[in-house]
C-alpha cells in the first residue's frame, strides 16, 4: 500500500509533465541567448538601437520631422521593433529544433516544446528592449505615450504570432526538406522593405498599395503606429484582422505539420 | 517489464530509407533481470537501446515498458553543449519535475561524476569521459526501474570504472539493467540473461555465457 501511494505521488500527467519541460526550457534558452557569448545580453538590445540610431540619424536628422502625421523617430522605432519582433521570434523559433537536438534524448522533451518555448522567450526579450527605446526616446523629449494602447500591444503581440506562426511551420518544414530554411532566408530580406518599415505604405500609389497590403506585416506596423497615435494616416485598407487570421492559420498549420511530423522529427 | 514486438527499424539516409538494421525483433525483459547485448559493430545493439530507452522510434513495432527505463547512459545525447555540467543537471532536474531536490540532486551529481572544476563549465570542452562520469552520475541521480547502459564504462579511466561497476552492484535488487559491452567479463559480471543480435534478429538465452558462446561460435 506504500508502495502503491509512492508510485501515485510519483506519476505525473502529461499536463505537469509539459509544463515543468517548458519551465526547464525556457530557463535554459534564456541562460543561452543571454550569457552563451561575451556580453550576449548587451547585443540583444545594443543590435535593435544601433539599428534605428542609423536609420533615425538619416531621417529625423536629415530628411523629415514627421511622417504620416506623428514623429518620425517614433514612426521608425515602431516599425522596426514591430518587424523585428515578427523576424527574431521566426528565425529564433524556426532553429529551435535543430539546437535542442541533444535534448531530445528524454523522452519528456518534444520539438513541439522547443519551438513554443524560444517564442515566449523572444517576445520576452523584445518587450524588454521596446521599453528601453521608448524610454531612450522619452528622454530625449519626444512623446511616448501611445494614443491607445490596446490596439499597440494588440498590433505587437499579432506581429509575434506570426512569427510564431512562421516559426512552427519553417520549423517542421526543415525536417522534411532541409531546404526550407535557407528559402526563408532568402525571403526575409526582401521583406524588409515590402512591410514598410522605411516608408508609410500610404505613399505608394494604386494599385501598387494593394500588392504591398497582401503581406501581413504591413497591416501590423501600420496598426501600430495608428494604435500610437491617432493623427497617423495609415494605409487605408490596413486592419488588424488580416494580421490575426494570417497568424492563427499559420499556427494552425504548424501545430498540424508538427503534429503530423512528431515521429519524423525525433526519428533519426 | 519491456516487451519488444515486432520491432523493424531502419534509417534515413541522404539517399532514401537505409538497409534494414534490425527486422522484426521480438522479446520480453522480465522485471529485475539484467540483460547484456551482445552482436558484432553495426549490429543494431546501440539503435535497439536508444529505441527501448524512447529516444529514437522504430520504423515498425512497439516498445511497451511497465516501468521507469532511464535514457541511454554512453552515447554523446543528453548534453548540451553550450551549457555548463550544472546547468545540464538542473534542466535534467527539471524535466523530471525534482525542481525542489535540485540541491541535492546537484551535490550528488557533483560528488558521484568528480570532475571538479569542470562541472562549471560548458559541456563541449568536456573529454568523452568526462562527458560519461556526468551523464553517468545523472542517470543514477533520479530512481529508474530500469538503466540503459551503451558502453559507458568504456571510456572512463581505471577510477571511473571501478565506481561504475560498485553503482551497478549497489542497483542489484532495487533497479535492473540492460547494457551493452564488448568486454566479456563485464556482461558475465552483470548480467544473467543475454540476447544476440545478429543480422537484424534477436536471438534470447536466458544464461549470459550461452550468448557469449553462441556469438563467439559465429565469430570463428
Amino acid at each position: 500500500m506504500k508502495n502503491l501511494e509512492c508510485d501515485l505521488l510519483l506519476y505525473r500527467n502529461s499536463l505537469r509533465i509539459t509544463l515543468s519541460v517548458w519551465k526547464a526550457l525556457l530557463l535554459r534558452e534564456a541562460l543561452a541567448r543571454l550569457f552563451s557569448s561575451r556580453g550576449a545580453w548587451f547585443w540583444l538590445i545594443a543590435e535593435p538601437v544601433a539599428h534605428m540610431g542609423i536609420l533615425g540619424f538619416l531621417y529625423a536628422g536629415i530628411r523629415q520631422h514627421t511622417i504620416g502625421g506623428i514623429d518620425t523617430l517614433v514612426w521608425l522605432v515602431l516599425g522596426v521593433q514591430g518587424f523585428f519582433l515578427f523576424r527574431r521570434t521566426a528565425n529564433q523559433t524556426g532553429g529551435a529544433i535543430d539546437s535542442n537536438r541533444a535534448l531530445f534524448a528524454y523522452r519528456q522533451v518534444l520539438p513541439i516544446d522547443t519551438v513554443l518555448m524560444r517564442g515566449v522567450l523572444e517576445l520576452i526579450l523584445m518587450v524588454a528592449v521596446v521599453l528601453v527605446v521608448l524610454f531612450g526616446l522619452s528622454l530625449m523629449g519626444h512623446d511616448v505615450m501611445p494614443a491607445d494602447p490596446l490596439m499597440v500591444l494588440e498590433a505587437f503581440f499579432g506581429l509575434w504570432l506570426l512569427g510564431c506562426a512562421v516559426g512552427l511551420i519553417v520549423s517542421a518544414g526543415t525536417e522534411i526538406a532541409p531546404e526550407v530554411r535557407q528559402i526563408t532566408n532568402l525571403v526575409m530580406m526582401p521583406l524588409y522593405f515590402v512591410s514598410g518599415v522605411m516608408f508609410p505604405i500610404a505613399s505608394i500609389p494604386e494599385p501598387y498599395r494593394d500588392w504591398f497590403l497582401i503581406n501581413p506585416i504591413a497591416h501590423g506596423l501600420e496598426c501600430v503606429r495608428q494604435g500610437f497615435s491617432s493623427y497617423y494616416y495609415a494605409a487605408p485598407g490596413a486592419g488588424i484582422s488580416y494580421l490575426y487570421s494570417i497568424a492563427i492559420s499559420g499556427i494552425f498549420i504548424g501545430l498540424l505539420l508538427h503534429r503530423r511530423f512528431a515521429n519524423l522529427m525525433v526519428t533519426k | 517489464m519491456i516487451a519488444v514486438q515486432d520491432l523493424y527499424k531502419r534509417y534515413r539516409t541522404e539517399h532514401g530509407p537505409g538497409r534494414w538494421v534490425l527486422e522484426g525483433v521480438n522479446f520480453v525483459i522480465p522485471l529485475n533481470v539484467n540483460v547484456g547485448l551482445v552482436g558484432n559493430n553495426g549490429a543494431g545493439k546501440s539503435t535497439l537501446l536508444s529505441i527501448i530507452g524512447g529516444v529514437d522510434q522504430p520504423t515498425r513495432g512497439t516498445v511497451d515498458r511497465q516501468c521507469r527505463v532511464s535514457w541511454p547512459m554512453g552515447f554523446g545525447g543528453g548534453l548540451q553543449g553550450s551549457l555548463t555540467g550544472r546547468q545540464n543537471a538542473k534542466f535534467v532536474c527539471r524535466i523530471h519535475g525534482k525542481e525542489r531536490e535540485i540541491p541535492e540532486k546537484l551535490e550528488f551529481v557533483q560528488a558521484f561524476a568528480e570532475i571538479g572544476e569542470a562541472f562549471e563549465e560548458p559541456v563541449k570542452t568536456y573529454s568523452s569521459g568526462m562527458r560519461a562520469r556526468l551523464q553517468f552520475a545523472l542517470s543514477l541521480a533520479f530512481d529508474f526501474d530500469v538503466y540503459i547502459s551503451d558502453e559507458i564504462t568504456s571510456v572512463g579511466d581505471v577510477a571511473f570504472r571501478k565506481k561504475a561497476s560498485q553503482a551497478f552492484i549497489d542497483l542489484v535488487g532495487r533497479s535492473s539493467l540492460i547494457m551493452v559491452s564488448h568486454s566479456e567479463g563485464t556482461l558475465r559480471e552483470f548480467c544473467e540473461a543475454g540476447i544476440w543480435l545478429h543480422e537484424g534478429q534477436a536471438h534470447w538465452f536466458d544464461k549470459i555465457d550461452d550468448a557469449l558462446h553462441a556469438y563467439n561460435d559465429w565469430v570463428s
